[in-house]
C-alpha cells in the first residue's frame, strides 16, 4: 500500500477507534438521560472514581477479579446513593437545575476520590499491551494498537449486553416505559425510583468499563475526568437519548477529530483537538438541532 | 422594630418604581456605599484590599454578567471565563496598540469585543436550548482559550504566552496602590451594577425573564426571540469582558491565558447558584461567599490544628473545599434554588413583621 | 370583516389537525369556536397567531393576506392571546407580567434603560399608568406585586387576560378562558370579556366548553369536529343543527 494511503487509513482507523472510546463514556450519559431526563455532567468524574478505586485496590495487592467485583459494588452503591440524595429531592425540577446539580456532584466526586485515594497518577495494565498489531504493520504498513481493537470489542460487547438488558428483561422493559413517559409509567405501577436507582447503578458499571479502558490508555489520573468533555460533542451529534447515536456520534467525532488534527491542525499551529469536536458538533446542530437520532418535539400550547 | 415601612406612603408611580422603595433600605445602602468607598480604602490593610476585596468585586461583576444571561434570560453558559479572557487580552492590546485611547475607552472596547464573541457563540441558542446550549458554550470556552494561546498577536508574541497588564492611569492619576486599584474597581463595579439593575427593571429585563420563563408565550406577545437572546448574550459578555479586563489590570497584573480555564467558568456559575439566580444582589453575595469561604476554611483548619495538634495536610483541605463547594451547590439547588439572595429577602420579610409573626 | 380564514389545513406527520377550515370574524363581534375534545380548536388559534404553520390555506387579517404567520408578527399586527394551560411568566410579578404585554409599544433602547435617564424613565412610568388601568379594570390591585406562581388558578387566568389586554389588541384570542373555574369566577370572567368587547371595541375569538357561556356571550359560533367545520352560525342556529347534536352526543355512523 502506498505510504500516503496507508497513513490515511492508519489515521482514520485510529480516529474511529478513539471514537469508540468516546462512545463508551457517552453511553453512560445516554443511559441516565434516557431513563430520568438528567444530563449527568458527573459521568466523567464517575469514570475517574471507578478507575481510581480499581487501580488503588489492585496496587494494594488485591486480586484482579476481586478488585473488579468490589469496584463494581462500590459504583452500584454510589449510583444508588446519588439517586437517593441528589436526584430524588430534585424530582420535577427544571432540567437545567438537575444539570447544575450534577456539576456540583462532579466536584464532590472529584474531591472525594482524591481525598480517599490521593492525587498521584497511576499506571493501569489489563494484560493487553498498547502496541501496534504486528502483522498489520508488516503486511500493510499500518500501525493500529491491539489495545484499541480490544477496547472496540469491549465496547461492542457492552452495547450488546445493554441491548439485551433493555430489550429482553423485565427491568429493561420498565426502563423503556419510564424513558417514554414518567407519568404513564408510574400510573401502570412501575416503581420509578427503583428504576432510576438501577439506571444509576448501570451507569456506574459503564463508567467502570470506560474508566478501565481510558485508564490503560492515559493512566489513571485527574485528567480522566476530562473524558466527559470529549463525550459531550458526541452527545450533541448522536442525541442525548440514543445508544446507536452515541456509537455513531463517537465514530464521527473520533474520525473527524483525528483527521483534522493530522491534516488541518498543523496549519493552525496544532492543539485544535481541544475545540474541534465541539465546532463539528455545533455546525451539525445548526442543521439538525435534535441530533442524529433525537426526536423532534412539538411544543404544545 | 426598626425595619418598618409603616407611614411611608407612595403618591406616584415613580416613587413606587425606585430601586429601594423602603426608606430603611436606602439608608442601609448609603451606609454600605460610604463604608466601601471611604472607610475601607482608609482603614483596610493592603492584603485585604488587594487579595480579597478587589477580586471579590471583580468576580461579582463577572457573576453579574453570567446572571444576566443565565439567571435573567435563562440561557445557561459554561463559557464565562472565555469572555473574561477576551476582555483581559483585548484590553491589553488596546492599551498597547492604541495608547492614546486611555484606559476606560480601552476597557469599553474590550467589553464590546467580548460582547461580539458572545453574540457569535450565542447564535446556537436560537436553535438549541437547555443543556444542549450549555455544551455549545463549552465550545466557546475551549476555542477562545486556544486562540489566545496559539495566536501570538493576543499576547504580543510573548514567548511564554504571559502578558503584563499596563498600569491604570486616568487623567494623569496612577492607580497603583492596592487602595487605589480597589477604588477603581469599586467604582466600575458599582456603576455597572446600577446599570444592570436599571436594565433588569425595565423592558429589556422583562423581555429576558419572559424568554426564560416561557419562550413560546414570550414570542406570542411579540417579544422577538432572536434579538432578545442575542442581546442577553451581548450584554452578559460585555460585563464578563469588563470583569476580565479588571481582573488583569487591577488584580493579577501578570496574566496567563490558563487563568481563564473552565474551572473559573464553573466557579462563577457556582457564585450565581449559591448567591441567587436572577438577582443583582445575589451576584455579590455569591462572589463574596465563594471568595471568602476558602479563606474561612483555611483559618478553620489552622485553628483545628492548633487545638488538636494533628497536622492537616494542605491537599486534604483543598479536597475538602472542592467537596464542600459541590455539596453546597446541590444543597442550595434542593433547598433554596434562588440562593442567598432569597434567604436575605425572606429575612427582611420576617423582620418587617417582627416581633409579631402575622 | 376583520379576519377571514380560507381552507386552512394543518397536519402533524400523519395526524390531520385541521382540514379545509374556513370562517370569518366580523369587526367587534364575539366569535366562539366549539367542538368536542381533539376537534382542532386550539390548533386553529395556534394557526391564527403563528405558533403553528398550516400547510395550505389563507388567512386575511385587516386587509393583509398570509399563508403563514409568525407569532411576533401577529402580535405586532394586533393579535393577542391567552392559553388553555396558562402561559404566564411564573417568576415575575403580576405587574411585570402585564407590563410585558406592552413590550411592542416601548421604544427606548436598552442603553437608555440602563442609564434610567429621562426618556426611559418617562416611558416606563407612562406604561405603568396604562397597566394600572388594566389592573383596576380587572380588579387585581391587591396582588400587583405578587409573583404569579403563587396565585390561585382563577386569578392567574385573569392576569393572563390582563397581559393580553395590555397590548391593546384589535383581535383577542381566548383559549378556554373559563376552564376549571367555579361559577362565580366564570361570571366574573364573562363580565370582563363582555366589558372588553364593549368598552375597548376589541374583537374576540374564544374557545369554550361551557355551552351556557358560549350561548350567552357569543354573537356567532363555529363548530369543529375531527378538524373539519361542521356548522357555523348564531348560537340559536348551531344549537339546533343536527350534525352538531350528533357530534356532541355521538351517533353511530
Amino acid at each position: 500500500m502506498p505510504t500516503q494511503v496507508a497513513f490515511f487509513v492508519e489515521v482514520l482507523a485510529g480516529g474511529l477507534l478513539a471514537g469508540v472510546m468516546y462512545a463508551l463514556v457517552a453511553l453512560g450519559f445516554v443511559l441516565i438521560y434516557k431513563a430520568s431526563g438528567v444530563f449527568n455532567f458527573a459521568q466523567g468524574s464517575m469514570v475517574f472514581f471507578a478507575a481510581l478505586t480499581f487501580v488503588s485496590l489492585t496496587e494494594r495487592g488485591w486480586n484482579f477479579w476481586l478488585a473488579l467485583a468490589v469496584t463494581l459494588v462500590v459504583m452500584v452503591v454510589l449510583g444508588v446513593v446519588i439517586e437517593r440524595t441528589v436526584l430524588r429531592p430534585l424530582v420535577n425540577q427544571p432540567q437545567i437545575t438537575l444539570f447544575m446539580a450534577t456539576i456540583g456532584l462532579t466536584f464532590v466526586l472529584e474531591g472525594l476520590s482524591q481525598l480517599i485515594w490521593g492525587s498521584q497518577p497511576h499506571g493501569l495494565e489489563l494484560g493487553i499491551a498498547d502496541v501496534p498489531i504486528d502483522w498489520l504493520s508488516q503486511k500493510l504498513n499500518i500501525n493500529i494498537s491491539q489495545f484499541d481493537i480490544f477496547a472496540a470489542f469491549v465496547a461492542g460487547a457492552l452495547v450488546a449486553v445493554l441491548a439485551v438488558f433493555f430489550q429482553k428483561t423485565r427491568i429493561g422493559r420498565a426502563l423503556r416505559a419510564v424513558a417514554d413517559d414518567h407519568q404513564a409509567a408510574l400510573a401502570v405501577g412501575i416503581p420509578l425510583q427503583h428504576i432510576w436507582a438501577i439506571v444509576w447503578a448501570v451507569a456506574g458499571f459503564v463508567a467502570l468499563v470506560a474508566g478501565l479502558m481510558w485508564g490503560v490508555r492515559n493512566g489513571v489520573q485527574y485528567a480522566l475526568t476530562f473524558t466527559a468533555l470529549k463525550a459531550l460533542p458526541v452527545l450533541l451529534i448522536g442525541g442525548f437519548e440514543s445508544i446507536p447515536g452515541a456509537i455513531i456520534g463517537g465514530l464521527i467525532i473520533g474520525a473527524t477529530e483525528k483527521l483534522a488534527e493530522v491534516y488541518v491542525g498543523p496549519m493552525f499551529g496544532g492543539g485544535i483537538e481541544s475545540w474541534f469536536a465541539y465546532v463539528v458538533a455545533l455546525l451539525f446542530l445548526l442543521v439538525r438541532p435534535e441530533g442524529l437520532y433525537g426526536e423532534k418535539h412539538i411544543d404544545r400550547v | 422594630m426598626l425595619y418598618r415601612e409603616a407611614g411611608q406612603f407612595k403618591s406616584s408611580y415613580a416613587e413606587d418604581q425606585q430601586i429601594f422603595p423602603i426608606r430603611q433600605d436606602r439608608i442601609a445602602m448609603g451606609v454600605l456605599l460610604a463604608v466601601a468607598f471611604v472607610v475601607l480604602p482608609l482603614a483596610g490593610n493592603e492584603y485585604w484590599l488587594s487579595a480579597i476585596l478587589t477580586p471579590l468585586l471583580i468576580f461579582a461583576l463577572a457573576a453579574l454578567g453570567l446572571n444576566i444571561l443565565t439567571g435573567y434570560a435563562g440561557q445557561l453558559s459554561l463559557g464565562t471565563a472565555a469572555f473574561m479572557a477576551v476582555g483581559a487580552f483585548m484590553a491589553y492590546n488596546f492599551v498597547l496598540r492604541m495608547p492614546w485611547l486611555g484606559i476606560l475607552p480601552s476597557f469599553i472596547l474590550a467589553g464590546l469585543c467580548a460582547a461580539a464573541v458572545g453574540v457569535v457563540f450565542g447564535l446556537p441558542s436560537l436553535r438549541i436550548k437547555g443543556f444542549y446550549l450549555a455544551v455549545a458554550t463549552l465550545a466557546c470556552q475551549f476555542f477562545v482559550l486556544w486562540a489566545i494561546q496559539r495566536i501570538g498577536w493576543f499576547t504580543n508574541y510573548s514567548s511564554s504566552g504571559v502578558i503584563t497588564a499596563q498600569q491604570v492611569v486616568i487623567l494623569g492619576v496612577p492607580f497603583d496602590t492596592p487602595a487605589r486599584k480597589y477604588l477603581f474597581t469599586l467604582t466600575v463595579v458599582a456603576l455597572m451594577a446600577l446599570a444592570a439593575k436599571n436594565l433588569m427593571r425595565s423592558e429589556t429585563g422583562r423581555a429576558f425573564m419572559a424568554v426564560r420563563d416561557m419562550d413560546v408565550a414570550a414570542s406570542v406577545i411579540g417579544i422577538p426571540m432572536m434579538k432578545t437572546k442575542l442581546l442577553a448574550f451581548a450584554i452578559s459578555s460585555f460585563y464578563c469582558g469588563v470583569a476580565g479586563a479588571l481582573h488583569a489590570f487591577a488584580y493579577l497584573g501578570t496574566v496567563e491565558p490558563e487563568a481563564y480555564s473552565l474551572e473559573l467558568s464553573f466557579n462563577i456559575l457556582f457564585m450565581i447558584v449559591i448567591g441567587g439566580a436572577g438577582s443583582i444582589l445575589g451576584s455579590f453575595l455569591g462572589a463574596a461567599f465563594i471568595t471568602l469561604f476558602p479563606i474561612f476554611l483555611n483559618l478553620a483548619s489552622d485553628w483545628l490544628q492548633n487545638v488538636t495538634g494533628i497536622e492537616i495536610q494542605h491537599a486534604v483541605v483543598s479536597n475538602l473545599r472542592v467537596i464542600i463547594f459541590g455539596a453546597l451547590i446541590i444543597f442550595f439547588l434542593i433547598v433554596e434554588p434562588l440562593g442567598l439572595a432569597r434567604l436575605w429577602q425572606i429575612t427582611k420579610e420576617k423582620l418587617r413583621l417582627w416581633p409579631f409573626p402575622h | 370583516m376583520i379576519l377571514s380564514v380560507e381552507n386552512v389545513s394543518l397536519a402533524f406527520g400523519g395526524v390531520r389537525a385541521l382540514q379545509e377550515v374556513s370562517f370569518d370574524v366580523q369587526e367587534h363581534e364575539v366569535r366562539a369556536i366549539i367542538g368536542p375534545n381533539g376537534a382542532g380548536k386550539s390548533s386553529m388559534l395556534n394557526v391564527l397567531n403563528g405558533v403553528y404553520h398550516p400547510q395550505t390555506g389563507k388567512i386575511r387579517f385587516r386587509g393583509e393576506e398570509f399563508t403563514d404567520m409568525e407569532s411576533h408578527r401577529a402580535a405586532a399586527m394586533g393579535i393577542a392571546r391567552t392559553f388553555q394551560n396558562i402561559a404566564l411568566f411564573k417568576g415575575m410579578t403580576v405587574l411585570d407580567n402585564i407590563m410585558t404585554g406592552r413590550n411592542l409599544k416601548m421604544r427606548c433602547s436598552f442603553l437608555h434603560q440602563a442609564l434610567w435617564l429621562g426618556p426611559a424613565k418617562r416611558e416606563e412610568l407612562e406604561h405603568r399608568r396604562a397597566v394600572e388601568e388594566i389592573i383596576d379594570f380587572l380588579e387585581i390591585q391587591h396582588i400587583r406585586k405578587t409573583p404569579v406562581g403563587r396565585l390561585p388558578y382563577g386569578l392567574q387566568k385573569r392576569v393572563e387576560l390582563g397581559r393580553a389586554l395590555a397590548a391593546e389588541p384589535k383581535l383577542l384570542l381566548l383559549d378556554e378562558p373559563m376552564a376549571g373555574m367555579n361559577l362565580e369566577e366564570k361570571q366574573d370572567m364573562c363580565r370582563f370579556i363582555l366589558d372588553v368587547n364593549e368598552q375597548f371595541g376589541t374583537t374576540i375569538v374564544l374557545i369554550e366548553h361551557d355551552m351556557g357561556v358560549v350561548m350567552d356571550i357569543s354573537n356567532r359560533v363555529v363548530v369543529l369536529d375531527y378538524g373539519r367545520k361542521i356548522a357555523d352560525g348564531t348560537p340559536e342556529e348551531v344549537r339546533n343543527n343536527q350534525r352538531v347534536i350528533d357530534a356532541y352526543l355521538g351517533v353511530a355512523h
